[in-house]
């Protein structure tokens, strides 16, 4: 097990690596983030009041920003055909997806620390009174969509409309990450105690656990060949 | 790994099941249309539109049992690797979107009646559209992918991850909200509809299910022939010039 996650850290930081000296991908999803809220910002009716539905332009927001990302998370495997070289390493496939799934909720955790400070900016959100609640939202929301987008990100890498795919399989199968996300996030947004959100916050860890185990075993099938 | 296939195996016997599940399924939704016309009593509050119930329940029972067959064969084919498999989750994810697509037609067509609206976010709704997506993403996956080997592994991987997460979205959506009408004859305490309403709606049952294992059969001999005509091609191209 240790000698598993330890190559699974070495996936992780190869890619973490390669990000902290280029910072394309994150610095696109960020620009592309703070983009969003501006378009909200202008398409929005004045008379709207921002923090009614936050929730829901905070989860838009993470969900494309993410996409986004995902579409770069295999290309270097894919360019230089370093891809042969990872399936001929010794590593196992799951230990692999560990690795690329962890360095992604790195890179999307990084991109939600600009997303929820730029939108309190931009909207006047208070975080101050569910900073706890919405961390443990946030994760484990992120966790979700991570474990989903890493898998199908694999697959879009090997077809002929890339990262075009992503979103396609993506968006309908992370409906439940949605629902419970966004709307635990307003709550706690007006003000609402975390006993309410409960609820939401089991289903999150719930479906976290599932396709974590589902998806590290299915990923074997994806990277065959 | 993979599981040979006698490619040269006759098709003919599924052809005739095919045929005679099809004469079947014609007996029975002749039957079934003429319950629903003629038989049925008219239901009190919603009137005549309430007819397409007994159309609407039977393609969306359909349409999950295809999914179903969808995510057995995907897993069946994982494990496998039995081409047949394949045919089988392709042919099956094919009539399911179609099945569910008359699901998604008739229910607005209702519902504009008896909610006021085409369309309203409910949880059953909701969950069939998000079905829908699902597994037109099947196919946009699989035709995307030039390597059919690999194209066939990507699909029976959707299929299981999907198959994984319907019954999440399922609570999800049901806990985002509820207006759709709750079953009127499946429950514990037994049906409340009157009893040619129960009738009709299990005549139409049977009937849409022997059509839809007709179509699938017919569906999956297509399939086959078809891949063993691209398999000649390629094989034909393989060959080097005399």
């Amino acid at each position: 097990m240790a000698a598993y996650l330890a190559q699974a850290w070495a996936v992780a930081r190869k890619d973490l690596l390669l990000e902290a000296r280029s910072r394309e991908r994150f610095v696109a999803m960020a620009t592309f983030a703070v983009l969003v809220a501006v378009v909200f910002s202008f398409a929005l009716d004045p008379g709207v009041r921002a923090s009614t539905i936050a929730g829901a332009m905070l989860w838009v927001t993470v969900l494309f920003a993410g996409t986004l990302g995902l579409g770069r998370a295999f290309a270097l495997e894919r360019e230089a055909d370093a891809l042969t070289g990872v399936l001929v390493s010794p590593i196992p496939r799951g230990a692999f997806y560990l690795g690329k799934l962890a360095a992604n909720l790195a890179i999307v955790t990084c991109v939600e620390l600009v997303i929820f400070p730029v939108y309190a900016l931009f909207f006047g959100l208070r975080y101050a009174g569910a900073l706890g609640g919405l961390a443990i939202v946030v994760v484990l929301a992120t966790i979700g969509f991570m474990a989903l987008g890493t898998l199908f990100a694999a697959m879009a890498a090997h077809s002929r409309l890339g990262e075009t795919l992503i979103p396609i399989l993506l968006l309908p199968l992370l409906i439940p990450v949605v629902i419970f996300a966004a709307s635990a996030t307003q709550r706690l947004l007006v003000g609402r105690p975390f006993s309410e959100i409960e609820s939401s916050v089991r289903m999150l860890l719930a479906f976290d656990l599932i396709f974590l185990f589902v998806c590290t075993a299915a990923f074997g099938a994806v990277m065959e060949e | 790994m993979n599981v040979p296939v006698d490619e040269n195996a006759s098709l003919a016997g599924t052809r005739r099941w095919s045929v005679g599940l099809g004469f079947l399924a014609a007996i029975a939704l002749v039957w079934g249309f003429w319950m629903i016309f003629f038989y049925a009593p008219t239901e009190r509050e919603m009137g005549i539109v309430q007819r397409i119930f007994y159309v609407h329940v039977p393609s969306a029972l359909v349409a999950y049992l295809a999914f179903g067959i969808v995510a057995l064969c995907s897993l069946g084919y994982l494990w496998l690797r039995d081409e047949r498999l394949d045919a089988i989750s392709v042919c099956a994810a094919e009539l399911g979107v179609i099945f569910a697509t008359i699901v998604l037609v008739t229910g607005p067509l209702w519902g504009k009646i008896a909610w006021g609206a085409w369309w309203v976010w409910d949880a059953r709704t909701s969950f069939t559209l998000l079905l829908w997506f699902i597994y037109v993403g099947y196919f946009v996956l699989r035709q995307a992918t030039e390597d059919p080997e690999r194209g066939k592994r990507f699909a029976a991987v959707l299929g299981i991850v999907g198959a994984v997460d319907i019954p999440l979205i399922h609570m999800s959506v049901q806990w985002f909200r509820t207006q759709h009408p709750k079953p009127v004859v499946l429950k514990p305490e037994g049906p409340t509809a009157a009893p040619e309403m129960v009738q009709t709606l299990l005549v139409n049952m049977l009937a849409l299910t022997l059509l839809f294992f007709s179509l699938l059969l017919a569906r999956y001999v297509v399939e086959r022939l078809s891949r063993r005509i691209d398999a000649a091609r390629v094989a034909a191209q393989l060959r080097p010039a005399a």
